[in-house]
């Protein structure tokens, strides 16, 4: 099937609709899962201070991309591969709420907070992160080998 | 009330994203994903120039809504390793390792720029 690249007025109100759903509630869930503070836990009487630079690595959005490549893969290698990239199946679950739950701008701002400390400890994380994500991918890829 | 703005900016920020895949790809048909390279690129840009823009405002409220918000929905994460591992397996290698290397060392790139800009 060749996909319909070019939308009428109409249509392309609709997508954009669609992704603004999407993205509107991937953000909502990011923003929330950014606010859970894994290092600011009260210990007796007072909070702890912390300076090392471990402390500064963003756990939670780690998780959040590393989820979001995974069922991105998989999606588009199972569910929505015949589905052509103006389909409102795909608009709302990849470039809607994918792309609003996964950030890559995120990351560069707490890269550049672990820059000031450490700069090894900052290209470690900028690696592990890649390859967070391309593991991820392949997981994404694998599931749906051993489907078919 | 700031997780509705919050909402908000990521939804227009993934609009604008997905304008820029329509656009590239009604004139280009194509399934290489330059347009979501472009829009990572431009958000991490804006990032790094609000990030040191708004330091050194007291509005929490602001950084959230343009960081967290605008950018985090204008560029993303899942698309960007998704699509090169879908290419790979279509023997796409050079166009998946080429989009992989690409998109850090570009975000990076544009990332400093923002933040010299703000200085």
């Amino acid at each position: 099937m060749r996909p319909h690249i070019t939308l009428s007025p109409k249509q392309l109100g609709l997508a954009m609709l669609f992704v603004a759903l999407g993205g509107a509630t991937g953000t909502l869930i990011r923003d929330l899962g950014l606010k859970i503070n894994l290092y600011t836990i009260p210990r007796g009487s007072a909070t702890y201070e912390l300076a090392d630079w471990t402390h500064q690595i963003p756990w939670v959005l780690l998780a959040i991309n590393t989820i979001g490549v995974f069922v991105a893969t998989d999606l588009l290698r199972h569910r929505l591969r015949h589905h052509d990239p103006n389909d409102p199946m795909r608009l709302l679950l990849v470039t809607g709420f994918l792309g609003g739950l996964t950030s890559y701008s995120g990351l560069f701002v707490d890269l550049a907070a672990i820059w000031h400390l450490t700069i090894g400890g900052c290209l470690l994380v900028a690696a592990g992160t890649i390859l967070s994500g391309l593991f991820a991918a392949m997981l994404g890829l694998g599931r749906h080998r051993r489907r078919a | 009330m700031t997780l509705m703005f919050v909402s908000i900016a990521g939804a227009v920020g993934c609009v604008v994203r997905y304008v820029f895949e329509y656009l590239v790809r009604r004139n280009h048909p194509t399934s290489r994903p330059w347009a979501t390279v472009a829009a990572n690129a431009l958000g991490t840009g804006i990032a790094g120039y609000a990030t040191y823009r708004l330091i050194g405002t007291a509005d929490a409220q602001l950084r959230t809504v343009v960081l967290t918000g605008f950018c985090g929905g204008l560029t993303t994460f899942s698309s960007a390793l998704a699509v090169p591992a879908i290419l790979q397996r279509e023997h796409h290698w050079g166009y998946a390792a080429a989009l992989i290397t690409t998109t850090p060392l570009l975000c990076a790139g544009m990332f400093v720029m923002g933040m010299s800009l703000a200085h």
